[in-house]
This record gives structure tokens, sequence and C-alpha cells, in this order.
């Protein structure tokens, strides 16, 4: 099964409110970005990666003055199949991750009903647990 | 360590939104919320509650036409720990659950913390989702 690996939050000031996260429950900063999308921090506890962010887009139609909850994102098997069952459903695909080669984040960018906007990605988000069956594999 | 076990999403049709992340993604139906906040369906992926709920109130600030993520939900050890500690870093307390005390497998206290956003804490947890982990030491005796 699919597993929901990723909560991704709008700010102003990431730094302070990661710090919060981390002194509140203990999560850890894993990864600090600063791309093309968003600048923040990734921090996790331990299973899903919380990601603390400023965008640079408006990729939900809510205005670059939103803050709050922005998107999830969902763990696959395989992205490409996950994708063309979520279209055929009748999601639209929104982006791709530009750079092939990173991993680590997302990899397609797709909006469910009501227009909310959702990730999904093959390889584990930073700092997150890898869907059970890897962890069986991993072990052989 | 306390973890997130919970996300909640403000959707005008909780219903058609549930069967369209139960056939993307296999997540399973756990039960269906109908309370004074909101109604709508809980999903679970076996680690994660997630809540599809139309709210009854305006929670967020963003009016009753708000649609999209809502607010996530941290299990934690001790409720009443974590409250005072969140109260101590300038989070805001917002609401309870009901006036009976806790209510198992909703949350159990809301809180604001940085630029307003809302979230959850509970020690029973979400329903579906999975319960802390037993610490190592106490796992081994």
């Amino acid at each position: 099964m699919a597993k929901l690996r990723h909560i991704a939050i709008a700010c102003k000031d990431p730094d302070a409110m990661a710090e919060f996260y981390c002194k509140a429950f203990d999560f850890e900063i894993v990864r600090t970005s600063d791309g093309p999308l968003a600048y923040g921090h990734h921090v996790s506890d331990g299973t899903i990666d919380l990601a603390i962010l400023r965008f640079k887009t408006d990729q939900i139609g809510k205005g670059m003055d939103y803050t709050g909850l922005h998107h999830f994102g969902i763990l696959v098997e395989d992205v490409d199949k996950a994708a063309k069952k979520v279209e055929a459903l009748g999601g639209t695909h929104y982006m791709d991750q530009s750079d092939a080669e990173r991993v680590g984040g997302f990899e397609v960018k797709l909006y469910g009903p009501e227009g909310v906007l959702f990730d999904v990605a093959e390889h584990p988000w930073t700092g997150t647990e890898p869907l059970p069956a890897r962890v069986k594999e991993a072990a052989e | 360590m306390p973890k997130l076990r919970h996300i909640a999403i403000a959707a005008e049709d909780p219903e058609a939104m549930a069967e369209f992340y139960k056939k993307a993604f296999d997540f399973k139906e756990v039960g269906r919320p109908n309370g004074y906040l909101a109604d709508g369906v809980f999903l679970s992926d076996g680690t994660l509650n997630m809540a599809i709920l139309k709210f009854k109130t305006d929670q967020l600030g963003k009016g009753m036409d708000f649609r999209g993520i809502h607010h996530f939900g941290v299990l934690v050890e001790d409720v009443d720990e974590f409250s005072k500690k969140l109260e101590s870093l300038g989070a805001s307390h917002y609401i309870d659950q009901g006036q009976d005390g806790h209510q198992a497998g909703y949350f159990e206290k809301k809180f604001f913390g940085p630029e307003g956003v809302l979230f959850d804490i509970a020690e029973h947890g979400w329903a579906g989702a999975e319960p802390l982990p037993v610490p190592t030491k106490a796992a081994a005796e």
C-alpha cells in the first residue's frame, strides 16, 4: 500500500517555525533547501517529512501571502503507474521534478479532487521510512 | 519521540474525495466522524489517519469556503505535559475535545503554532493510525 510520508506547510519564516517543531516535538532538521520552488527546512519524526517552506510560486492558487498547510506527499512503488492512475481517476498533472537525478523530494505533483495538491514519489523523502515491502527487501 | 499521525483536509464533498484516495492509493476507510466540528470520512494508510472533512466552523479564520489541507496531528506520550510545553514555546491553546474529557480516536487538544498554523495533539491516537513505537528498552524487558 502507498504511504503518506510528507506534509508541507507554507510560511513566512521557515527558520523560526522549524525551530518551534524541533523544540516542541524533538523533530530533527534533515535537510535545508533553497530551490526554484521554495526555501525552507525539512524536519522529520523518523517516519514523515514535515516540510516548512517559504514558497516562491503560487502552486495552490491561494496567493503568495497564503500561510498554512499546503500539500502532502505519498510514497508509491511506481511513480509513473501512480500518476497515470491518478489521472484516470480525474486528477490533474501539475509538474514533474525538473532534476530527474534528484531524489528525496517530490517526483510528480498532481491536483486531486477540489484542487487539493499532492506529490507522489517512489524514492522516500529524506529522513522518512521506506515502503514496508522495501524494509523486507533491505533485510534480505 | 512524538509522531505525526493525522492529516485533515477540508472538503466540500468528503465522500467523493475519500473514494478518490481509496481507489488511487488503496487507503482504507476506518471511520465516519460526525460531530459538532465536522462530518466526513477517516482513511488510513496503516500509519496515518487521513481525515477528509466538511467543517462546520471556521477553525482557521480562512472562511467556510476554504478547501485544502487544514491541519495535522501529532501523537504524544502525555497530552498535559505537551500542552504545557507548547504554550511555553508560544503556541496558543484553541479547544479541547468535547465537554466530557477526551474521546479516543480523535484529537484531544488543538493548538495554533507559529503563523497561526493549527495542529492537534492526542495521546490515544487517531482511528487507523499506528501507536507510538515502544521504547527499545521497554520492548526488551
